[in-house]
């Protein structure tokens, strides 16, 4: 292979629910018709996060009691973790992973359990609701239209400086009144499309790997990765 | 018997009879009505029961049918509810319907998690038995620590039964509980230390919230685990495998506490069904050789779960998934199998398959590849995911054909290149495939 990705997921064994580990598998994927390899490392509890190591990041969603532990670990990687995002590094968060970076979310017995603030937004509850089924979103930048599943009690609002990763077009998004899903800062994506959102978006997943093999290849092409399709009608018997 | 539950006794049972007899079915509907005159009628009914209550995420269904076998070499009044009436109003039914019984009758209950306490506030049972908690899809709300915390609400008021408890799940050792608890668990292996793979759900110590290690593992989050940060380990095991002999995908040798067993249903998590009915067996006076003459019996009605038919010359496994536990515990099996095989996943999302297909990459497809298989199917109505995840786990192009219509599926199985063909697929899709098969006079109408 020719170039190298190092990844971390972020607390992949406490934050794990609903396939989230998908992102990193289908991002190896495409990554592959690049001659790109991604290297995943696992980043838990007591681990040092160092910020000039990763090329992308993963930090995915979790069960109410694991993301308790996890806020109290994260907080000892507050700072290497901000420096990656107002460095440029390529992140994803799902779900409880995008609730930890913004400022608070609130816990299942009601308590505010702090994030790091590395991103300007904010979570609050909904008394006994979920917002659960299939969602479609639409970016306003590039057009794309993002499908995925949300499953989420939270209800996030976005700061100044930070963008939708899209507008809901059907479903809840961020928090089922303002028409916002997912953020974008930087080169940080947070959503709380499971499905996983990479794997079922191949504009969005071609997108985050390109931006992180050219931040540590500026001088390699990748343009054959906007010619590849996955042509997922090869093959097909007999259509529907 | 107050003139209440004799009135609401009798309606249940006038209302089974006329449903066996006009409708020929009938299976919660007496119950409820009988709970609706009576709310308190399962005390009247089960009162000279000795009662099991068998509950967990896996393995409920085979577990009380191996347990009920296993009881039969001793026992001869046994009740037991039918797969699937496994909450309140199945389980009135079944006392509702039971025969006269004349000593003094076992009743082996599977029961709904959440039900538990539904049943112990009017009965006493005598044992539990917890066979594990996973995080299931279908359990939209459910974490496995709320999953847990429902069940031992229910067993709050029972604490002088017997809990006979999985050993090797964690959450079941993370509480101290009044009742005596006996574990059972797997203890064959040579320790090591290692870890669970990082889409583990469970991992954290109960003690010290760390991540817990293993010196050995048999799937998920089960194990002999112990905490290198705070000492917390695996309790010590009343009953356990300590042999494992083979596993095909078709039966699993093996001992427990010396005595040899042979089991005619492949897959390690059938082995922990046997084991949790050997627990029973043993803490109910049965002579552990008696038990291994009941579980080596080759009875179809209990193991009918894997359904094998026939196209043409090929011999087809249908087999349900709808987690990526049991999703990997199925790879695991057909891993076993020495003949050559094609493999086909069909993946629908309707509610009853669960809605959301993201657990399909918390399954361990990348397995397939490296097991030399000629020809794969992907399918259903959620085809694109389903192919680009067999993709992605290094399924060669070439050897895939996709399937989104299952009506063409008899035509697609025909064409494989295998006499031996697994089908893995989620609720609907097995569904529209045995319907598929029905019209064709492959296998008999109606559902397994």
């Amino acid at each position: 292979m020719t170039y190298t990705l190092n990844a971390a997921h972020l607390y992949g064994d406490l934050m794990n629910t609903y396939g989230d580990i998908g992102n990193i598998l289908a991002m190896g994927y495409y990554a592959k018709a690049v001659d790109a390899t991604i290297n995943t490392e696992l980043i838990s509890l007591d681990n040092p996060f160092d910020p000039a190591k990763y090329d992308f990041v993963l930090f995915g969603g979790g069960q109410d009691y694991e993301q308790t532990i996890v806020s109290k670990d994260l907080q000892t990687k507050k700072a290497p973790l901000t420096d990656y995002i107002e460095a440029g590094g390529p992140f994803l968060a799902i779900c409880g992973g995008f609730q930890m970076l913004g400022h608070y979310y609130i816990g299942a017995q009601g308590e505010k359990i702090p994030g790091i603030g590395a991103l300007d937004h904010y979570t609050l509850s909904q008394d006994n609701n979920r917002f659960i089924g299939n969602i479609t979103i639409k970016n306003a930048e590039t057009g794309q239209t993002y499908y995925g599943f949300e499953n989420h009690n939270g209800t996030t609002f976005l700061g100044k400086g930070e963008r939708p990763l899209g507008d809901v077009i059907q479903g809840h998004g961020n928090n089922g009144k303002d028409q916002t899903e997912g953020v974008i800062y930087k080169n940080t994506f947070g959503s709380y499309f499971h499905g996983p959102i990479l794997a079922r978006n191949e504009a969005l997943a071609k997108r985050i790997l390109k931006l992180a093999l050219q931040r540590k290849y500026p001088d390699g092409d990748f343009s054959t990765l906007d010619q590849l399709h996955e042509d997922l009608t090869k093959n097909v018997v007999v259509k529907p | 018997m107050s003139i209440k539950s004799t009135v609401a006794t009798w309606t249940g049972k006038s209302a089974y009879w006329f449903l066996h007899t006009f409708r020929g079915g009938g299976s919660s509907l007496p119950g409820k009505l009988a709970l609706k005159l009576d709310p308190a009628i399962l005390k009247q009914l089960a009162k000279n029961y000795d009662v099991i209550v068998i509950t967990g995420t896996n393995g409920k269904t085979l577990t009380t049918a191996l347990t009920v076998k296993v009881l039969g070499e001793q026992y001869s009044d046994i009740l037991t509810n039918p797969s699937g009436s496994n909450m309140k109003q199945g389980i009135v039914t079944t006392f509702l319907t039971a025969p006269k019984a004349h000593q003094k009758p076992l009743a082996v209950l599977e029961v709904d998690e959440a039900n538990v306490i539904m049943v112990t506030k009017y009965i006493t049972p005598k044992a539990f038995v917890f066979t594990n908690i996973f995080r299931d899809q279908m359990d939209r709300y459910g974490e496995i620590y709320t999953t847990y915390k429902k069940i031992l609400d229910g067993v709050a008021l029972a604490p002088e039964a017997t809990i006979i408890a999985n050993g090797d799940l964690p959450l079941f050792n993370s509480k101290k509980l009044p009742n005596p608890i006996l574990y059972y668990g797997f203890d064959y292996q040579t320790d090591t230390d290692e870890q669970a793979p990082a889409n583990t759900d469970g991992l954290l110590c109960p003690r010290c919230q760390h991540i817990l290690h293993y010196h050995s593992r048999t799937y998920s989050n089960m194990g002999k685990y112990f905490c290198p940060h705070c000492g917390f380990e695996r309790p010590q095991l009343t009953y356990k495998l300590n042999v494992l002999t083979s596993m095909t995908p078709t039966s699993s040798d093996f001992e427990i506490n010396g005595q040899a067993m042979h089991l005619n249903i492949g897959g390690q998590y059938n082995i922990y069904n046997a084991l949790a009915a050997f627990a029973v067996g043993r803490f109910m006076d049965v002579k552990p050789a008696k038990i291994a003459h009941a579980l080596s019996e080759n009875d179809e009605q209990v193991f009918g779960r894997q359904e094998i038919f026939h196209v043409d010359d090929k011999d087809v496994t249908l087999i349900l998934v709808k987690n990526p536990v049991g999703l990997n515990q199925v790879l695991q099996m057909i891993s076993t199998d020495e003949r050559p095989f094609s493999f086909a996943a069909l993946l629908n999302a309707n509610y009853a398959d669960g809605i959301d297909t993201s657990w399909i990459w918390d399954g361990d497809f990348e397995q397939l590849p490296k097991l030399n298989v000629p020809a794969y199917i992907s399918g259903g109505e959620r085809y694109r995911d389903i192919t680009f995840r067999l993709k992605v786990a290094g399924v060669p192009t070439d050897k895939l054909t996709i399937v989104p219509d299952l009506t063409k599926m008899t035509a697609e199985i025909q064409k494989l290149p295998t006499k031996q063909v697994y089908v893995v697929a989620t609720y609907t899709a097995m569904l529209q495939l045995r319907k598929q098969l029905a019209s064709q006079g492959i296998i008999d109408g109606g559902m397994a």
